[in-house]
């Protein structure tokens, strides 16, 4: 019985928690722009996501090690150092881009300036890691999030050419804006395969006191979770073509992305919008405050639990407090969290060889997994995609800032 | 040009979803007056660097009256004056298809 | 035992599992005629950053000096008190009395504690 909970548990954390401001202002400019011609980006993501999912959950199992313990334990203080300082980084970028969200969808729906909104989301979202439990963070959130099933019946509702999007699942060149479709397909890999959910999931496991019986749900768990929530990222994406396409909209900021749903439902449409991301940046915000807490805890050998009154983890808590403080200082001075989402989602892609192949080795490490390792299409598929986002992002990236 | 077609088509949008009452009146305006500043920058734009063909002149008129019908039914919001609204926005989609046409034989010229 | 495999970087943990750290440094005696021997774990201070540069070692020393339990020198636990060496190194000591968790109880004394819902360290 509590098994089965927790697999109930576990899918609707990888449904709610899949979808955030990266991976809607992505899947929605992409839409916009290019139709279904940038799907395959989140097939792409998609998959790769559900094998570093699952690995990680695997990982905490059969080790009872965190990916960060054993990334200090097998590497060393300096290489550790090295990917702390380039994590952390973009960590940092990717939670001032979910709390600007939280501050954007309070914008639309009161017209009070997302600048305004900087001090009160942020502690909001600092009380809740303070107050809260691992469980209520994990599972509140997420079930919340759920509201993004909206996308689905929405992209239904407008009567897709189902042919056409099948087509989008298979990679191509546009014709023309080669430079915007590269940087788009690259942001949506990097909105995608998130490395903060990894280490997310991973302490979760190790909260959860996960072990080697949790395997076979931890792959249920991964595979149809995050599945479903790459169905949503695309369920977005067919939504945007089929609404912004015919009205000759480009999605550049939020306020047009507001209009996603207002065709497929007339009447709730900007609503379910702005709930969505209301939602879903939340829970993304407290899943990254709570990475980047975790990864200087558990690199540093500091005590760490989201079930602890805060004095008993005190480090811990000082640094997610100070981080979401830090993360407040852009939106209070205005910078848009729309540029700061997109660039943020180009350099998680840039960097996931920083987080990822050092969790490869550890994979196929038989000290931490014993007969448990990786076999040779977790490797592939992990190591193929990295190299893909990698390359494509050292290309993108520069062709998107010479070409304004 | 594309990006004009874009803004236009924003404030057609937000102004369709404000005229069926699913959008705070707020959003509306901000959005309507979003569209009619990044108009007014792409018209400057295309002043300092016009395109070329006879049809250029007639787009930047084009343009404007596009403009100014944005920034009244941004007006009209705040009057909460819907029937006026409804016919100033069949006028701005209407703008919006000579907008779309010239640019297409701007583009096909070039 | 594996040194820089089995120790090095480890968690530590007191006989009461309570968090001390990680093993950032090992000290080692060299005799002239014996074998060389481990005989104490370093933890803290400026030991991690000396291994990423020595610039960085004295920033480390400069700031633990400005603020905090002010103490820049690292925690030495004598190799003798190793309990166990597996997925964590088991020590047969009591954190709070050895030093190793100063940081850990000056900021929940001087911040956590005083912000309400904090709690108090030093409750059971």
């Amino acid at each position: 019985m509590k098994k089965a909970l927790e697999i109930t548990l576990g899918i609707v954390t990888s449904v709610g928690g899949f979808l955030e401001i990266g991976s809607v202002t992505t899947a929605v400019q992409a839409g916009a722009a290019f139709g279904y011609h940038l799907l395959w980006a989140i097939l792409l993501g998609t998959v790769c996501l559900i094998f570093l999912v699952e690995m990680s959950g695997r990982f905490s199992a059969v080790s009872r090690h965190t990916i960060v313990d054993a990334t200090r334990e097998r590497f060393g203080f300096p290489f550790f150092a090295i990917v702390l300082v380039g994590v952390v980084l973009v960590f940092f970028m990717v939670l001032v881009a979910e709390l600007g969200g939280i501050g954007l969808s309070l914008q639309i729906l009161t017209g009070i300036g997302f600048p305004w909104w900087a001090i009160p989301v942020s502690f909001a979202v600092w009380l809740l890691m303070w107050k809260g439990t691992f469980g209520l963070i994990e599972n509140g959130a997420s079930i919340l999030g759920l509201v993004t099933i909206s996308f689905v019946v929405a992209a239904l509702k407008l009567n897709p050419d189902w042919g056409a999007a099948g087509h989008g699942l298979l990679p191509g060149l546009p014709g023309d804006d080669k430079a915007k479709y590269g940087f788009i397909a690259v942001s949506i890999l990097g909105a995608s395969i998130s490395p903060h959910l990894m280490y997310f999931y991973s302490s979760g496991a190790i909260e959860d006191e996960w072990d080697k019986t949790y395997i076979p749900i931890n792959r249920f768990i991964a595979g149809f979770g995050i599945s479903f929530g790459g169905v949503l990222s695309m369920a977005a994406l067919v939504t945007a073509a089929l609404a912004f396409q015919p009205n000759g909209v480009e999605v550049d900021t939020f306020e047009q992305s507001a209009l996603l749903m207002t065709t497929a439902f007339p009447k709730w449409g900007f609503f379910l919008f702005a709930a969505s991301m209301l939602f879903t940046c939340l829970g993304a915000a407290l899943e990254t405050s709570l990475a980047i807490a975790y990864f200087f805890a558990q690199g540093f050998g500091w005590s760490w639990s989201e079930d602890l009154t805060p004095s008993k983890n005190a480090r811990f808590c000082f640094t997610y407090t100070i981080i979401i403080l830090l993360a407040a200082i852009p939106l209070l001075v205005g910078i848009d969290p729309i540029k700061v989402t997109l660039m943020s989602m180009a350099l998680t892609a840039a960097t996931l060889p920083l987080a990822v192949l050092p969790f490869l080795f550890l994979m196929n490490d038989p000290i931490y997994l014993g007969e448990h390792r990786n076999g040779w299409v977790s490797n592939t598929v992990v190591g193929i995609t990295i190299l893909i986002s990698f390359v494509l992002a050292l290309i993108a990236i520069p062709l998107q800032i010479i070409g304004g | 040009m594309d990006s004009a077609l874009s803004w236009i088509g924003t404030a057609g949008m937000a102004g369709d979803a404000w005229l069926r009452q699913t959008t705070p009146d707020t959003y509306a305006r901000q959005t309507l007056e979003l569209s009619h500043q990044n108009l007014r920058q792409i018209s400057n734009d295309l002043l300092e660097s016009p395109p070329l063909g006879p049809d250029s002149a007639y787009l930047n008129t084009v343009l404007a009256r596009s403009r100014r019908r944005i920034a009244r039914l941004a007006a009209l919001i705040t009057a909460k004056d819907a029937p006026d609204f409804a016919r100033e926005l069949d006028l701005l989609r209407a703008d919006q298809r000579i907008v779309k046409r010239l640019s297409d034989k701007i583009e096909s010229e070039e | 035992m594996h040194l820089v495999r089995d120790v090095l970087d480890q968690k530590l943990l007191d006989r009461e599992d309570c968090e001390m750290g990680r093993v950032d440094g090992l000290v080692m005696k060299v005799g002239e005629r014996s074998q060389p021997r481990i005989t104490h774990i370093q933890i803290g201070g400026t030991t991690p950053w000396m291994r990423l540069h020595p610039v960085f070692a004295r920033l480390a020393a400069k700031l633990a000096r400005m603020w905090g339990p002010k103490r820049a020198d690292p925690v030495r636990i004598p190799w003798s008190r190793v309990m166990t060496v597996g997925r964590d190194i088991k020590l047969d000591v009591k954190a709070r009395e050895t030093g190793a968790i100063d940081w850990e109880i000056w900021i929940a004394r001087h911040i956590i504690e005083r912000i309400p819902g904090g709690g108090h360290e030093e409750e059971g």
